[in-house]
């Protein structure tokens, strides 16, 4: 229990690396209670964070609806997070 | 001047269904899909595996005035489907002259050529390219072996506007027939695109379904992609008649407009319009039709365009109207889906079968409806619409109704 708490917490972080840097979004205004849409994260980012999630975990994701309800930085943590460990599973 | 009627006199088609207009629209009404596992050796770890792909064998079997290291498989698709459509309309055996025009779209073009040839170039050092590359490659080339083939020597087009380059084709065709520009036309469009390079860039775009093609569903996560070709001889009701040929279907309208908005990203306004102008062409209302075959992809964002698009169009008549994409079955084939699916559209006004959406699970609240699911559906109509929308906000939409009596 305790280790898969550390994995989520480790996995959220190098999940925000990945989308600061492929969102071009600063990663010290990339907080989990932010705003996409004030963070400028469009539909063109997103394609290139589901690239960077592809290579670095291995799992496609393609565009769905769960993907393009997301509003938060933290709803697109839980949601990448869900769909890589779903793909482990 | 005076518009002439115009009215369909061949058919043909060639997709992962098998070869044969018929053939197409009997896998569409009994919900069989084409598609099959595709397995790309130059693709590692390869997520998405399915596709409608037109197989070696397949092609093989079909092959129609095949000139050995001069065509493409985008061409040499387009023959096998015209050569039935130009059969069924009895104006095989001879040269169509003067009077007869060429207007056959296609999205990629040789792809299958570009991608091999690329693919040598880039990374095997001192092979030699296919001499032949360009004239196999180049857009327009399927247009070109159709109009060389059969002696059509009047106007010849090749319209090149993604998802829409057949719809858009058929219907520059009809005004242009309609118009007295040409007596009559070979019409459609033609793709190629299940070859690794497409392939992989359209999975980079993450419009891939890794799963199952589910048009309109709440669950649907992206398209899969098709092939083939679908063409339609068309001429005046005039020439039919002269010629004493079997008329399928008149071509009744044809709408189409611009989002002139977001590259990518659909706008309901302009499918609106599209819709709009075509019943408008036709002189008729949104009663009137009683089917629409949708662009329906699976991406989450046309689906639900589209479906709020046809709700303002159709207002209260929406409740009543039959609507499907039959995408699942033949695959998105991009330039060449609006002529599969007038095909599929023809059939079902001929035997007032609206056929099946297959895949479909559960009512989206941002789609708002119900396509037809399970098996085909009795409809009562004279006119039926298909849609098709593409990347660059391009929108076309045909109606077709019953031969004139």
């Amino acid at each position: 229990m305790r280790n898969d708490v550390v994995d989520i917490q480790q996995l959220e972080n190098d999940l925000l690396d990945l989308v600061a840097e492929e969102a071009m979004v600063d990663r010290a205004v990339l907080t989990r209670e932010a705003r996409l849409e004030e963070l400028n994260i469009a539909s063109a980012d997103f394609v290139m964070i589901l690239m960077a999630i592809e290579e670095k975990f291995g799992v496609y994701i393609s565009v769905d609806n769960e993907l393009t309800d997301l509003e938060t930085v933290q709803d697109l943590l839980g949601l990448a997070a869900k769909k890589i460990t779903e793909n482990d599973g | 001047m005076t518009n002439h009627r115009v009215v369909i006199t061949g058919l043909g088609a060639f997709s992962a269904c098998g070869a044969g207009a018929e053939t197409l629209w009997m896998a569409a009404r009994d919900g069989h899909s084409g598609a099959r596992d595709v397995d790309f050796d130059r693709i590692p770890e390869q997520k998405v595996t399915r596709a409608a792909a037109v197989s070696d064998a397949l092609l093989a079997t079909h092959a129609v005035h095949v000139r050995p290291r001069m065509q493409d498989r985008v061409s040499k698709f387009a023959l096998i489907a015209a050569e039935e459509a130009v059969q069924q309309a009895d104006l095989g055996g001879q040269s169509l002259g003067e009077d007869v025009g060429v207007v056959v779209g296609s999205g990629f073009g040789g792809a299958d050529t570009l991608d091999q040839n690329y693919w040598k170039f880039s990374r095997q050092e001192g092979e030699r390219m296919d001499p032949l590359c360009i004239p196999k490659i180049m857009t327009n080339a399927a247009a070109s072996w159709i109009s060389m083939t059969y002696g059509a020597t009047g106007p010849a087009y090749c319209n090149s506007t993604a998802c829409s380059s057949a719809s858009q084709s058929i219907g520059l065709a009809f005004h242009m027939v309609r118009a007295g520009i040409m007596r009559a036309c070979i019409t459609g469009g033609t793709e190629a695109c299940v070859v690794p390079g497409v392939f992989r860039a359209w999975e980079y775009l993450r419009v891939l379904s890794p799963t199952s093609c589910r048009p309109f569903s709440r669950d649907r996560n992206g398209m899969m992609l098709g092939e083939g070709a679908g063409i339609l001889v068309i001429e005046t009701l005039g020439s039919a008649r002269n010629r004493g040929v079997e008329i399928i279907a008149e071509i009744v309208g044809y709408g189409t407009s611009s989002d002139a908005g977001d590259l990518l990203r659909p706008d309901p306004t302009g499918a609106a319009v599209s819709m709009t102008n075509a019943m408008a062409d036709a002189g008729l209302a949104v009663a009137d039709i009683g089917y629409v075959n949708a662009h329906g992809t699976a991406t989450v964002a046309n689906d639900s365009s589209e479906a709020e698009a046809m709700q303002a169009v159709f207002g209260d008549a929406f409740g009543d109207l039959a609507v499907s994409s039959t995408k699942p079955v033949h695959g998105h084939a991009l330039g060449a889906a609006g002529a599969l699916e007038a095909i599929v559209t023809l059939g079902a006004l001929r035997d007032q079968l609206a056929p099946p959406n297959l895949n479909f699970t559960e009512l989206d609240p941002k789609v708002g409806f119900e396509p037809v699911i399970g098996a085909a559906r009795p409809i009562d109509t004279r006119y039926a619409l298909s849609n098709s929308f593409a990347f660059g906000g391009i929108n076309a939409s045909l109606i077709f109704g019953p031969p004139p009596v």
